[in-house]
């Protein structure tokens, strides 16, 4: 098969599941083989991106191809295709194999739900893998701005899947505000560019203005879409999804989409310092932010989600500096190893009941496999030399030496100290220690389940190596260099794992815990986007509402009692009696005289 | 089939005739004959579609029968490509109609006479190619609605308040009685302004004829233009909801019933909006690009003020009604650009609403008839008893806030694109923003409804959809997929019939010389 084929099979393969699932209602309410079509497709496009890999490693060349999506006087307006290159074909077997694997982990994870529930999530999860494949393999920033509002659907859709908990289907609608309040700046920078070049195009602007005018919007939505300081305030609540979801969505894949799409508009981004220096700014902040708040946590879902908020903001900084490949890399072994501790997360939630640490301890006796991953993960979270996240954390902040202010660098490598600081914690907590109640019940889950640990685990591990590879692909320069930044990364990450065993192996607590609680819980942040809510938009709102049906429609009331009142008062003329009319008709016949004479 | 446009807009009316003729009792035959009646329409549609010819554009299928030769009044039918794609959608509707309609017990007869008598109207409109008759059919298609509303209606309190809360005295606000009359006199009196305009365009056109391809052909005196474009707009407007006469629409809207709102809101109001484009933007083209910017501004109001207003409303059919008058901010707007993706977006909007609201209203008037009310906060976890109403109302939901996939999009992506590519980019601002406001009004209503935990025990026993009432929401839910993927399908019509009517617009060559 030829590559635009393949690509083409690759992202539609999923659809045609959802399609068959949504349409075939009694397949999808008897649960089970709902599972099999989603894994069915899934397993076709992570086949159908393979060979396309297979291809390319024999030297096949990038493939694009489009067809016209809305035509205005036969000429296209608006494109839509598939793109095959050294960016999006690395991804989509990101995505693709990330996909399998939460999919598999999640027939044993959901396996209590009723049919229909079971059903309903795989199917959700169709439509999630061919939303987040139309956003790899776009050509251009329109396409991928479709699949961007798809996946924040999907998101929502399943951020709610508990939609019976409050609490879930308040995160619910909070995940797709909050990042839809951001995508009208993707809305505006497409509008812009539009006007400006005619097309939907990332290859080039016409000006420095207009590039700086069209990035700075897109990066609005990327700070919506990833995360970032001060929208990331969503993910964290999106934890109320199943645990499968936030591995795949909020944590490897659609997260990273904002990403994604500055890596893809590079070219646009390039001719923009301006707004590379506000990303510089922001991921760094945010990759602070989040690393604080992460220490707090009591929840273990958000530990790791206030990580991935923290290791985007690595990412971002790092687009910022720009040096995309190494914002990229650092997406692809954060994917892994992200969906990893997610998942054995999971693993860890499934055995104790609970998302919480406190219930938590001595695991490591009960589960040998899911505290391998875990430590897998945290190890290569946490930048421990040797592990894929040191590779890609070290390219981050190599990229940010020398540049005009070291306090980002700086930022970033206090960052790296907090990882793994708080991936200790958690490690401790959870798995070492005294055993606790909830845990000495607990037990590892059937192959479904530990399967998808130990594949992850592989490329959690050793995707690092795969950095020079990577870099050909996209033509950067990649070399690994013993310098100042890799030692004092590496002595960063070493340094926080030991002062969380110090701290944390006698029950400890962490230094400023109090202040640290207090933020969290106090959550100015989420208290201000509340406040602008319920002023800004549900007040003026109510305001609207009042003028509406007291004035604009009470005028147009007025107006049909004036016609009915004015009626009423000249009825009264009409007395019927011949007297009044001839007096009537008297007065006005001497009036009109007596204008004829006084002329 | 030389007279097939003629036999498509008699189709129902030659079923209400037919209705007359069967007594009340026979409730079957009554639903049957009307759904035939609907149904042929639609295939004429449907007909109509496969033998317009998309690549040669401009008036086909024509059909002229003269009534008043002396006058210059002919029954002249013609289909361009907006009016192919907004008989595809009335067809639609009144088919899914009246099938969401089967449970109507009081006068159903009446109810189903009217209502095809209406529909006859509207298809009408969208093929009259003479003034007169034109206006004839819009009056055909506005009339009926009094009575279905005043009858079959539904009633609330409002409770009076304001500067003008004495008002009240003479008024039920909020009664059914109110909302019909209400409707019907600011609806009449954007009739009579019509009327007025028409006249003038009569009177001046030299052939005293109200054929409008001799018309269009005719160029009026500056002066004639501007005073029949501002009536033409705020006369047509009225009925599309332009601000600040679209307080018809949520009292209106709220009180009628499920298929009369369905009809409303998904096909009356875009007769509003395609007399603007067809009258006042092809006939009087200078004066309209004088006043576009105005028509413009007017409809960015429209977009949001719609939707805050929207935003604040309690009951379920407000919210739905106000969203419309949102949304058809969004067709006056591409109206208002002047340029092929705003006319593209335009229409495309009217389809892609009236499928839209058509559906949300079938789902309102389902949940309604079940549960007896139509307060949001009464209601909750709806999800749970009627899944398959949960699942097309966020379907409906999604097309309303624009999102990708979903015939919302691509409609309002073309008219922002055009709004941005035209005189006054800024346009798109308030639309976008919207768009946004829809997205808090449409998803908040949706969570509350039908999410959370399982519903209290007055709602327990809800039923899901049954039988007749799947055909609104598997038809319209589909089609606002199929056209979110695939615009192709209806946009040839559209745009053939929107790149010929610019091709007269002097102003048209102008703005697109200046962008690239």
């Amino acid at each position: 098969m030829s590559p635009v084929t393949l690509a083409i099979v690759a992202t539609v393969a999923p659809a045609v599941a959802a399609l068959l699932l949504l349409v075939l209602s009694p397949l999808r309410h008897r649960g089970a083989p709902a599972a099999w079509v989603t894994l069915l497709g899934s397993l076709v496009s992570l086949g159908a991106a393979v060979m396309l890999l297979v291809a390319r490693l024999g030297g096949a060349p990038d493939a694009r191809a489009t067809i016209p999506w809305i035509e205005e006087r036969g000429r296209a307006m608006a494109e839509i295709g598939i793109l095959i290159d050294g960016v999006s074909l690395p991804m989509l077997i990101i995505v693709c194999l990330v996909a399998l694997c939460v999919q598999v982990f999640s027939i044993a994870y959901m396996h209590d739900e009723p049919p229909r529930a079971f059903g309903r999530y795989f199917t959700l999860h169709a439509l999630f893998l061919f939303s987040m494949n139309v956003v790899v393999v776009s050509p251009n920033l329109l396409q991928l701005f479709a699949g961007w509002e798809l996946v924040g659907l999907t998101s929502y859709l399943l951020i709610g899947f508990y939609f019976a908990k409050p609490a879930a289907a308040q995160a619910a609608v909070k995940a797709f505000w909050m990042t839809k309040l951001a995508d009208m700046g993707f809305l505006f920078g497409l509008l812009v560019l539009y006007v400006s070049t005619g097309g939907f195009e990332w290859t080039s602007a016409p000006s420095a203005t207009v590039a700086t005018w069209v990035t700075g919007l897109l990066f609005l939505a990327v700070v919506g879409k990833s995360a970032q300081f001060p929208l990331h305030i969503w993910l964290p609540d999106a934890m109320e999804g199943p645990t499968p979801v936030s591995a795949l969505l909020h944590a490897a894949t659609m997260v990273a989409a904002g990403v994604f799409l500055v890596v893809r508009a590079d070219p646009l981004f390039a001719l923009a310092p301006g707004t590379r220096e506000v990303m510089l700014w922001v991921g760094s902040i945010t990759a602070v932010f989040a690393a604080l708040l992460a220490l707090v946590q009591h929840d273990i879902k958000k530990v790791l989600a206030f990580s991935t908020c923290s290791q985007l903001g690595y990412m971002v900084a790092a687009l910022g500096a720009g040096q995309a490949f190494a914002g990229f890399f650092h997406l692809g072994t954060h994917a892994f190893f992200k969906a990893l501790l997610f998942l054995a997360a999971g693993s860890v939630i499934h055995a104790v009941h609970s998302n919480s640490l406190d219930d938590m301890g001595g695991l490591r006796k009960k589960l040998p496999l899911t505290t391998a991953a875990f430590v897998i993960g945290s190890l290569s979270l946490a930048g421990v030399p040797g592990f894929a996240g040191f590779f890609s954390k070290d390219l981050v902040l190599t990229s940010l030496e020398g540049k005009a202010s070291w306090i980002p660098w700086a930022m970033l490598l206090g960052a790296a100290f907090l990882t793994a600081f708080y991936m200790g914690r958690l490690l401790i907590k959870a798995f070492w220690g005294e055993l606790s109640e909830r845990s000495s019940h607990a037990h590892e889950g059937n192959v479904a389940m530990t399967g998808p640990l130990v594949v992850l685990a592989i490329p959690s591990l050793a995707s690092g190596f795969l950095g020079g590879w990577l870099a050909t692909q996209s033509s950067a320069q990649y070399e690994l260099h013993l310098g100042l930044t890799p030692v004092l990364a590496s002595v960063m990450s070493l340094a926080g794992l030991g002062a969380a065993i110090l701290v944390f192996r006698k029950g400890g607590q962490a230094p400023f815990t109090h202040v640290l609680e207090k933020l969290d819980t106090f959550s100015v942040v989420d208290r201000t986007w509340a406040g602008a809510y319920r002023i800004g938009l549900l007040g003026v709102a109510s305001l609207a509402g009042w003028i509406d049906r007291y004035l604009i429609d009470g005028l147009i009331n007025f107006t049909g009692w004036s016609a009915l009142e004015g009626g009423s008062s000249a009825r009264r003329l009409q007395t019927g009696l011949v007297r009044d009319y001839a007096l009537l008709v008297t007065v006005g016949v001497l009036v009109l005289v007596l204008i004829g004479v006084l002329r | 089939m030389s007279h097939l446009l003629a036999l498509t807009m008699a189709a129902p009316a030659l079923a209400a005739v037919v209705l007359l003729a069967i007594p009340g009792t026979s409730r079957t035959a009554l639903r049957v004959v009307s759904l035939i009646g609907a149904v042929i329409s639609l295939a004429g549609s449907i007909w109509v579609a496969t033998l317009y010819d998309r690549a040669l554009g401009g008036l086909q299928l024509l059909d002229t029968v003269p009534l008043v030769p002396s006058l210059g009044i002919h029954l002249k039918l013609a289909v361009d490509g907006w009016g192919v794609a907004l008989l595809l959608l009335t067809g639609v509707i009144i088919v899914t109609g009246v099938l969401a309609s089967w449970s109507v017990a009081k006068r159903d007869k009446e109810f189903f006479l009217l209502l095809l008598v209406l529909v006859s109207g509207v298809y009408g409109v969208f093929i009259s190619q003479d003034l007169f008759i034109f206006f004839l059919f819009y009056e055909i298609a506005v009339l009926p609605m009094y009575l279905l509303i005043g009858i079959w209606g539904s009633s609330h309190k409002v409770p009076s308040a304001g500067p003008f809360g004495f008002t009240w005295k003479r008024f039920e606000v909020g009664s059914r009685e109110y909302a019909a009359m209400k409707l019907t006199l600011m609806l009449l009196v954007g009739s009579a302004a019509i009327l007025v305009a028409m006249f003038l365009l009569w009177s001046n056109s030299g052939a005293r004829t109200f054929d409008m391809q001799v018309l269009e052909a005719t160029k009026f005196p500056i002066a004639v233009q501007h005073v029949v474009f501002p009536l033409v707009w705020l006369g047509f407007g009225t009925l599309a909801g332009v601000f600040p006469f679209h307080t018809w629409s949520p009292d209106g809207h709220a009180s009628a019933p499920t298929a009369v709102s369905m009809l409303h809101a998904g096909v009356l109001m875009k007769l509003g909006a395609f007399g603007v484009l067809r009258i006042g933007m092809v006939l009087v083209p200078d004066a309209a690009a004088w006043w576009a910017p105005i028509v413009g501004a007017v409809a960015v109001v429209n977009v949001l003020y719609g939707a805050l207003c929207a935003a604040s409303q309690k009951d379920l059919k407000y919210i739905v009604a106000y969203s419309s008058v949102s949304h058809m901010g969004v067709v006056m707007l591409g109206i208002a650009t002047m340029n092929a993706a705003g006319w593209n977006g335009a229409v495309y909007q009217m389809v892609a609403h009236g499928i839209m609201t058509g559906l949300f209203f079938a789902l309102v008037g389902l949940v309604y008839e079940r549960a007896h009310t139509r307060t949001i906060a009464k209601m909750g976890g709806f999800a749970h008893v009627m899944p398959v109403v949960a699942g097309f109302f966020t379907l409906a939901c999604l097309s309303s806030l624009g999102l990708p996939g979903t015939a919302g999009f691509v409609a309002e992506f073309m008219v922002f694109a055009g709004a941005a590519k035209g005189a006054s980019p800024w346009w798109a601002i308030p639309g976008v923003l919207g768009a946004f406001v829809t997205a808090v009004y449409v998803l908040r209503a949706c969570k509350t409804i039908f999410w959370g935990p399982a519903p209290v025990d007055e709602f327990a026993h809800l039923q899901d959809v049954q039988r007749t009432e799947w055909a609104a929401p598997l038809v319209l839910g589909s089609l606002l997929v199929v056209f979110g993927f695939w615009p192709k399908l209806l946009l040839d019509f559209i745009d053939a019939a929107s790149q010929g009517y610019l091709g007269r617009l002097p102003i048209v060559a102008l703005a697109q010389a200046v962008t690239p």
